[in-house]
């Protein structure tokens, strides 16, 4: 597909959004309040795992200026949410299962009341034993968290046959890799204010990433049709797939307190509350067995991924399935065995953060990667050349990749742009001083959308006004990262119009139609194709009035610089404002109901082959890092993200995602971890979860290619995700680059790095723990 | 926040007769960096009445009188960083004040604060501890004066009664032919705690010989003090790389004879050698940077 | 407790109030006055959503004592608007795509807004110190770093 001439689509138009934000009249869900409100809060576990014997609630309900103490017994309908399992309670009910689990809720006059009865409320727990080790949740004798096994999620991939494969090699390469709970820290920590409904129900104004199915909660938990639950999304401070379950809990609570009392109810985490309570990126075990031949290509691909799944469901099943999907990375390989499972444990549940399962099969993949180029003596450059995807390659799930497959040229331009080789192989032999550079690269590709494991359809409405301004709202959400901006400019392209025109609308349920979760990157392709269309049926309206207006033929005309234009010379006709009023006038719609549904996958869960997604993007990712080796500080001092992006509707918000996506796989890299001890969270607040920080992210250098893919509107694919899945391998190689060790758990913190392994400080004081890191097998096949 | 009594005296003697008063009800406001963090949590917040000092103008300021530097204890970390004064009396202070949390925090978090929270990562006690600080504690009934050193008894505890005020810091500047050094080891590179921190300083005499060396290293020893054993390998000795490696593995075998063995040990015994000979090093040659590179 | 008479200057407006003792500079703002553009990301001072001015100087908001203010100025992003006009260090947010969710960016204005007081040119790594208090989970800190950078003065 070539690159259409278009007027407004590319450019780095403002946000939608943005005056709001600078001003400080953008309202998030926080900074509504409604006269009468009550504040409600919530009592959390005081064990990961026990049974709930006695819970008092009397004590709390005398307090002066309480209104309502709920507990589990109080849901008029489901106690069970979850996308593919529903075993999550909005309010624990006999059992608790972790940390963050609510057990009673509060509704008071002000928050100091409500804490104060929350210490009132007195729950007696039998504890149970404390279940936190995934591959140990594996085992028959364990404990179980639901039901008669820990196992909920077994994904394969089976390609050719492995044992051949593996006689076919000539290097056989074997490593264990472990990634680590990763908290989204988006900035604004959840709320939502819940009033009761003019007409019954319930009206939610909420931080809500997935409206929809926060509303399906809902409606069970208070059993009540969907028409009488309204969710209304306040702007949203940041999201990274993270306010979605956590999300549906607190607005389960809020309704609850709101309908009992006949009040408005507000809910605002404190910090604390969020990283208690909120789920978490998967942290992983990788098993990952390769067998090559000598000239650096791979026969032979065994995989084993353990994701600790947490004591609920959430989304593992579709994060987990992407990794089995990707797991290989973008090389061929003709003998494939992946096995990925996702467990129960004690931990706080994972779900979907940015990056959806790929982070750290990427990080094993590129691992493996540069230690088979050591092993065979090759660049790691030459060697992902050598291997990776180009069009018409065949995937380890046996779909062909018909469309544009630019991986080789987006290693190429990255690795130009960072001098990658020339470095890796001049920094490869530093045996002096104590600051050592490193470069490191790492590349992937990625399934667009939710591929073939979920409905894939979303709608937009684009609706002109009688004055020609316009109005567009969506069922996609925007949640910082700008689908709204980028639905707005592929209006604004195909009306002809300034974005000046254009209003957004903040998704409301009860106004769009239900347009599945804002996740998977997958807000710009379907979004805005959904769109592209509902523009599409306004300016065919709009053009036909121009038509009868001017006595030209329709196909004669356009709408370009808010003008009916005669194509031919580019003569304005009238104004958009005027064909406007002119429609209105005539009686005619000028609401256009755009509707896109994703073209067709397959997936054959048996087997796990099939057509996994219906496009992919590629990218890849250089970093170079200084490593003090005495310290084991690393500082990254350059780094360059290249992307396909299919088409850029908006440069700059395409840009920020790279570079927001390049931060936080920074601290994916080298600072985050959520830790727990015996299924305590051991930080709470960001004095002790580390993010980023200005003078920690490097300058970063952008190269957006463009292969327009026919599946996406004008060409756009995605870039949301893609931007964070990269930096993290990047850097590790770097550093691999830079000291001659590999590093095998996430993140290179300083103790990693100096000495190989964790330090974590147990139970009792003085006492000494490491978490051992695998040490690494390459050895010649057939040893 | 649990409620409480807010007051905020104008004077110092104002002050004293508050606390002398309100005994051991009442705590002491400052900057609120440390104190607003802590009485956040739902059960650590027992005091009654809050005493903002942050009023009362004998407390701030800084001067220099014979010789000595008195600073007083509301200076924030801000002003101590782009302190002319203190860049030629005490450059590791400065240093030190500088690497503190972040610009809100400096413009905050004051001196005297950092000193009474004494807390094992407190950035800038090792810097006055090498620049041999006395401090000033008043009361109602008197004041008396001490070592810095001498003022903490553990992690988060001083000899302070509940109603004594830090009043005064005051150190010797650095002479000319002084040269300092403060090395901060954190995780990242802005709102740091200090994973490990050393300041030092050297005088090298005429002879090309070390002639005074202090070194303090901070969050390595349950209380901060100038390690002597180390000090006295350098005295008389020139400076050279393998001098200060062995000044600096003489501090790592201090600070283990001292905690004993724990969890961070494995970390904290090569590293915190590693920091002392690179604050020698950075002593000794000023102009240089580090590695010598 | 008893309440507190305090007489403060938010954003040019002279406020008389009678406050709880125990409510932060952060709390007053929102709650008390409705400026909700301040925004409370971890209240412990760690993350900067919170920076407002205080006589001219960023301070976290939610590690001031409301009493605290008695008699001295606050600045807010409500504020930095001037005659219905944004400021231009607002336009180069918009203009260098410094603003994703938003979240952070009220406080970040307000570090910016006092750097640039003190140095109209302020350089790279000026810039990445001045805003080393206020973190940002979207943007990578980059277009923010361009949009101070060109402000137009
Ligand atoms: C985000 C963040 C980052 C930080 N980073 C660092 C860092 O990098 N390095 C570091 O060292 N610290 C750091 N701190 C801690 C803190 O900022 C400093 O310790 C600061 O100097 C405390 O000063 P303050 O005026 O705010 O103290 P306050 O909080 O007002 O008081 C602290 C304690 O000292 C007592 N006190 C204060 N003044 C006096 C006095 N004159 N007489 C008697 N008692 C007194 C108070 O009663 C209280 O117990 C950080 C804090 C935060 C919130
Ligand atoms: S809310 Fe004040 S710094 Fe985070
Ligand atoms: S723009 Fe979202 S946190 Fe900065």
């Amino acid at each position: 597909m070539t690159t259409q001439r278009t007027h407004i689509i590319g450019r780095g138009e403002r946000r939608v959004d943005a005056f709001g934000k600078v001003t400080g009249k953008a309202k998030f869900a926080a900074d509504y309040s409604l006269p009468h409100q009550l504040y409600g809060a919530t009592l959390y576990a005081e064990h990961p795992h026990a049974t709930i014997t006695h819970i008092d609630t009397r004590e709390a309900e005398r307090l002066d200026g309480v209104f309502a103490v709920l507990t589990a017994k109080d849901i008029p309908g489901e106690n069970a949410f979850g996308i593919v399992i529903k075993n999550q309670p909005v309010l624990a009910c006999d059992i608790v299962r972790y940390y963050g689990d609510g057990v009673a809720l509060v509704a008071a006059a002000t928050r100091e009341a409500a804490e104060a009865a929350l210490a009132l409320i007195r729950v007696e727990y039998a504890p149970l034993p404390v279940l936190t080790d995934p591959e140990e949740a594996l085992l028959e004798g364990s404990v179980k968290i639901h039901g008669d096994s820990n196992i909920f999620v077994h994904h394969k991939v089976r390609k050719g046959d492995i044992e051949n494969g593996f006689a076919e090699a000539e290097i056989v390469i074997e490593k264990k890799f472990k990634t680590q709970f990763i908290e989204h820290s988006a900035l604004e920590p959840e709320a939502a204010l819940a009033e009761p409904a003019e007409q019954g129900g319930i009206r939610i104004t909420g931080s809500v990433q997935n409206l929809f199915s926060s509303r399906r909660s809902v409606a069970a938990a208070l059993n009540l049709d969907l028409n009488k639950v309204q969710i209304v999304q306040a702007t949203l401070g940041g999201s990274f797939g993270g306010k979605d379950e956590v999300m549906t809990a607190l607005c389960c609570r809020a309704a609850l307190l709101s309908l009992r009392t006949g009040r408005p109810v507000k809910m605002v985490n404190t910090r604390e509350a969020s990283m208690r309570e909120s789920y978490k990126r998967h942290p992983y075990v990788l098993s990952y067995k390769w067998g090559a031949k000598n000239d650096g290509s791979i026969t032979a691909m065994e995989i084993t991924c353990i994701a600790d799944g947490g004591a609920y469901a959430s989304m593992s099943p579709f994060v987990t399935w992407r990794s089995v999907v990707q797991a290989t990375g973008p090389y061929r390989c003709g003998n494939v065995k992946t096995d990925v499972y996702a467990v129960y444990t004690n931990n706080t549940y994972t779900g979907a953060m940015r990056g959806f399962g790929s982070p750290q099969v990427n990080f094993a993949i590129e691992s493996m990667m540069d230690m088979l180029a050591e092993a065979v003596g090759k660049d790691p450059l030459e060697l992902r050349l050598q291997n990776c995807f180009e069009t018409g390659a065949e995937t380890a799930t046996g779909q062909t990749l018909d469309h544009h497959v630019s991986l080789s040229e987006v290693l190429t331009t990255a690795a130009d742009a960072a001098q990658f080789s020339a470095h890796w192989k001049s920094f490869r032999g530093q045996t002096s001083g104590a600051k050592r550079r490193g470069i490191g690269l790492a590349c992937s590709y990625r399934g667009v959308s939710l591929g073939a494991e979920g409905t894939d359809a979303a709608g937009t409405i684009v609706s002109v006004q009688t004055d020609g301004s316009v109005i567009v709202s969506s069922g996609i959400t925007d949640m910082g990262q700008g689908a709204q901006t980028q639905m707005s400019q592929i209006a604004a392209e195909v009306l002809g119009i300034g974005m000046g025109r254009i209003q957004f609308l903040n998704t409301n349920t009860s106004r769009v139609p239900d347009s599945g979760p804002t996740v998977a990157s997958r807000g710009t392709i379907m979004g805005g194709s959904a769109a592209k269309r509902g523009a599409e049926i306004v300016r065919s309206t709009m053009l036909k009035v121009g038509s009868h207006m001017t006595g030209e033929a329709t196909g004669a005309l356009d709408f370009r610089d808010e003008h009916l234009v005669r194509m031919s010379d580019g003569t304005h006709l009238a104004t958009f404002a005027e064909v406007a009023a002119e429609c209105f006038r005539r009686g005619l719609p000028m609401y256009g109901f755009g509707w896109f549904q994703s073209p067709k996958t397959s997936w054959d869960e048996e087997r796990g082959q099939g057509e996994a997604y219906f496009t992919y993007v590629y990218g890849a990712n250089i970093a170079e890092v200084e490593v003090d080796i005495e310290t084991g500080k690393v500082d990254v001092l350059r780094f360059v993200a290249v992307h396909d992006v299919g088409r850029a509707i908006n440069r700059s918000a395409v840009l920020g995602q790279f570079y927001g996506g390049v931060a936080m796989g920074l601290g994916y890299g080298l600072l985050e971890s959520f830790d727990f001890e015996e299924g305590i969270p051991k930080q709470l607040n960001f004095d002790e979860y580390l993010i980023p920080t200005s003078l920690d992210v490097p300058p970063i250098r952008p190269v957006v290619i463009e292969h327009p893919d026919p599946a996406g509107p004008f060409g756009a694919k995605s870039i949301g995700e893609p931007a964070n899945e990269l930096a993290a391998p990047a850097i590790i190689n770097a550093i691999a680059n830079a000291t001659g060790r590999r590093i095998t758990e996430l993140p290179a913190t300083l103790e990693r790095v100096l000495l190989g392994h964790a330090l974590s400080r147990t139970g009792e004081r003085g006492s000494q723990h490491k978490t051992s890191d695998e040490s690494c097998k390459i050895r010649p096949a057939g040893l | 926040m649990k409620p409480f009594e807010y007051i905020a005296p104008r004077s110092l003697e104002e002050t004293t007769a508050l606390l002398a008063r309100a005994g051991t009800d009442a705590t002491i406001l400052a900057g609120g960096t440390d104190l607003l963090v802590e009485m956040r949590r739902p059960n650590k917040m027992r005091k009654r009445v809050v005493v903002d000092i942050s009023r009362v103008s004998e407390l701030g300021g800084m001067i220099t009188s014979d010789r000595s530097v008195v600073i007083r204890p509301l200076m924030t970390h801000a002003r101590l960083q782009h302190s002319e004064l203190l860049r030629i009396a005490a450059p590791l202070l400065a240093s030190a004040s500088a690497a503190i949390g972040s610009p809100q925090i400096r413009n905050r978090g004051t001196i005297g604060g950092n000193i009474m929270n004494a807390a094992t990562c407190a950035d800038t006690v090792p810097p006055l501890i090498a620049l041999g600080a006395t401090v000033t504690l008043r009361s109602a009934a008197g004041t008396r004066e001490m070592p810095l050193s001498s003022l903490f008894l553990r992690p988060y505890q001083t000899i302070a009664a509940p109603d004594e005020l830090l009043t005064e810091i005051r150190f010797p500047g650095l002479t000319a032919d002084a040269r300092s050094a403060f090395i901060k080891l954190g995780r990242r590179n802005a709102l740091s705690i200090s994973r490990l921190s050393v300041a030092a300083i050297l005088r090298i005499g005429r002879d090309s010989r070390i002639a005074e060396a202090r070194i303090v290293p901070g969050a390595a020893f349950p209380t901060w003090q100038r390690v002597t054993a180390a000090e006295a390998l350098l005295l008389g000795e020139r400076p050279s790389a393998r001098l200060f490696a062995a000044a600096g593995a003489c501090v790592s075998k201090e600070m283990i004879l001292q905690t004993g063995r724990r969890w961070s040990t494995e970390y904290k015994e090569p590293v915190i050698a590693v920091l002392v000979r690179r604050a020698l090093e950075q002593c000794a040659a000023p102009a240089l940077p580090e590695d010598g590179k | 407790m008893t309440k507190i008479p305090i007489t403060t200057t938010v954003n040019g407006t002279v406020h008389t109030l009678e406050i709880a003792p125990h409510q932060t500079l952060l709390e007053l703002l929102r709650e008390g006055l409705g400026l909700t553009g301040t925004k409370c990301g971890c209240e412990i001072g760690e993350c900067g959503a919170c920076t407002v001015l205080l006589d001219g100087e960023p301070v976290n908001s939610c590690l001031v004592l409301a009493p605290q203010i008695d008699g001295r100025n606050v600045s807010t992003v409500e504020g930095l608007m001037r005659a219905n006009a944004t400021d231009p260090l607002q336009d180069a947010f918009m203009d260098h795509d410094a603003v994703h969710c938003g979240f952070c960016t009220p406080g970040m204005l307000m570090s910016a807004r006092a750097l640039l007081a003190e140095d109209a040119h302020p350089d790279e790594a000026s810039i990445r110190t001045a805003i080393s208090g206020n973190l940002c989970r979207c943007t990578g800190y980059v277009q923010i770093i361009e949009a101070i950078k060109h402000v137009k003065p």
